[in-house]
């Protein structure tokens, strides 16, 4: 606890930046909580959907856009951030947030738009086995918009589409690219869109759980990313594996890790770094 | 002599007619529930369009993916080599055509009298094709019609290295995020294309002239970069390559009434 001074004292904030590869998140935190996050999705300018996200984050903090809160950014395009101070590897940012939002959690899915990793650690935070998948995305978000978008089913009617559906195919190929094709053949056999698509939700989950089970799911497991977001993704690979997957406080999964970002800021990791722009 | 070209395939139908060695008329539409429906409709349409009656045509030739059910078409020619040979009818120089479109690429080579010798087609996979070359644009920030010019401007091309267009995407904003310069990336992307179209050329014993048709040929920096690394120029078809397969359908009609095949 650190001590307070006078009630003249500005509450200390802090910020992480998390820039995938398809979406910016930002959140801001005070005393370890957060205050306000934004996330963006983007298909190009990622130094624009930083500082979009960033100011979107100030407003919704109900802070002035030019106010300057100390920032480490993370992620794919962490070096993409101009107003951030510091950089963090994602794997160690995302821990620092699981570790915050729930204690127990020893392992760790994160699936987001475009890659796909599993990593387990010790009850300190020392990251253990690790298994990831970087070539190929099919099993991430990516996959799941593409087909979505084939089949003409927009992403927030899926779970209406996975009711309708009577009897899911079973999709086989694991390439977007293939696997595009694939559905459209279904469609063309006369199956229906809802039948393909919860073939789809189907291979998905059980290509996440395959990779994750390469190596020990250390209880309790934690789902984050993109697609955690989506219940009826992150409920047939919680069937898959057998499991249910760790509580996260009410924070969004997307958001782990720019609130581990966000904390380490605050941990005193940009000490000694330059305050302000182009300090990494 | 008018003879007739039908050409059905799996998202349109496409009729020809050519009458004294001229093409009369075409009409494409979009594949109706079964391959005798959409091959009546367009073939109806089009005749009507012109004023002439089944009776008026001489022979037809039917391809595609429905080409075996045509009813009105006395004989069926495989797509691509109806491809060949519509191409090398319109310009009889042609030994060799690279024809990109938004969803497959294909390379065909054909002998001096039009005759398919050997092709090369992609897959199930995008790699090369105008679809993968729309995503990697869009990560990049510019409308795909820009990538050409602007390629032409790059002094550093970066490379692209990884074979499949899903990766290439995530490639492109690596380097966006490096600050590398949209010119150099662009000229990447393009030269990822021709590397993808000489790959294929590869395997084909192809001579020139050659030809490039679909989205492909509107592409000035992926020609160019072709002709370099081919050490030749490029012809463009001067015909929609939709078309290619029901002209050609209907020149291997003609040829049949003046005793060629």
């Amino acid at each position: 606890m650190r001590a307070m001074t006078g009630g003249s004292e500005r509450r200390a904030l802090y910020a992480g930046c998390d820039l995938g590869i398809s979406s910016a998140k930002v959140v801001i935190v005070s005393n370890g909580a957060i205050i306000a996050g934004e996330t963006l999705p983007y298909d190009n300018f990622p130094h624009d959907a930083a500082d979009a996200a960033m100011q979107g984050a100030l407003r919704r903090a109900g802070l002035a856009p030019d106010t300057v809160v100390p920032c480490l950014a993370t992620g794919f395009g962490d070096k993409a951030v101009r107003f951030a101070a510091g950089t963090a590897p994602h794997i160690t940012c995302l821990v620092r947030g699981l570790r915050a939002l729930n204690p127990r959690v020893r392992t760790v899915i994160d699936v987001g738009g475009h890659t796909m990793r599993v990593t387990n650690f010790s009850g300190e935070g020392e990251l253990l086995e690790t298994a990831f998948v970087e070539e190929c995305s099919g099993a991430t978000g990516m996959f799941l918009e593409t087909i979505a978008q084939a089949l003409e089913i927009p992403m927030d009617e899926m779970a209406a589409a996975l009711n309708a559906a009577e009897h899911p195919v079973r999709i086989t190929n694991t390439c977007v690219v293939f696997a595009e094709s694939e559905v459209i053949s279904f469609i063309n056999e006369g199956y229906s869109r809802y039948d393909v698509f919860a073939g789809v939700i189907d291979g998905v989950a059980s290509k996440i759980g395959g990779i994750a089970r390469r190596i020990d799911l250390v209880p309790e497991v934690a789902m984050v990313g993109g697609v955690a977001g989506n219940a009826l993704v992150r409920g047939t690979v919680e069937r898959h594996l057998g499991l249910t997957f760790a509580d996260l406080a009410g924070v969004h999964p997307q958001v782990v890790g720019a609130f581990g970002a966000a904390l380490l800021a605050g941990d005193g990791c940009l000490d000694g770094i330059a305050e302000g722009r182009g300090g990494v | 002599m008018i003879v007739a070209g039908c050409d059905v395939g799996a998202v349109s139908a496409k009729a020809v007619v050519i009458a004294d060695g001229s093409i009369r008329g075409s009409e494409i539409i979009p594949v109706r529930p079964d391959a005798v429906q959409s091959a009546t409709e367009v073939m109806g349409l089009l005749l009507r369009k012109l004023g002439l009656s089944y009776g008026d045509i001489d022979r037809c030739v039917s391809t595609g993916y429905g080409r075996g059910v045509v009813p009105f078409a006395q004989d069926d020619v495989s797509e691509v080599s109806c491809h060949g040979r519509g191409a090398h009818w319109l310009v009889p120089g042609v030994r060799t055509i690279i024809d990109g479109g938004g969803q497959d690429c294909k390379v065909l080579c054909v002998n001096r009298r039009g005759l398919l010798r050997d092709f090369r087609m992609t897959g199930k996979c995008d790699a090369g094709t105008g679809r993968s070359m729309e995503i990697m644009a869009r990560s990049l920030g510019v409308d795909v019609s820009e990538i050409g010019p602007l390629s032409l401007r790059s002094t550093s091309p970066a490379s692209l290295v990884e074979s499949c267009s899903v990766m290439n995407e995530i490639e492109v904003k690596r380097l966006v995020v490096e600050g590398v310069d949209a010119a150099d990336i662009a000229a990447g992307i393009v030269r990822r294309i021709a590397r993808h179209v000489r790959w294929m050329l590869d395997g084909l014993d192809f001579e020139e002239d050659i030809a490039v048709s679909g989205g492909i040929a509107k592409n000035i920096g992926v020609v160019k970069q072709l002709e370099a690394m081919l050490g030749t120029r490029m012809v463009e078809l001067p015909a929609d390559p939709q078309l290619m397969g029901a002209i050609g359908a209907a020149v291997f009609a003609s040829d049949h009434l003046s005793g060629c095949a």
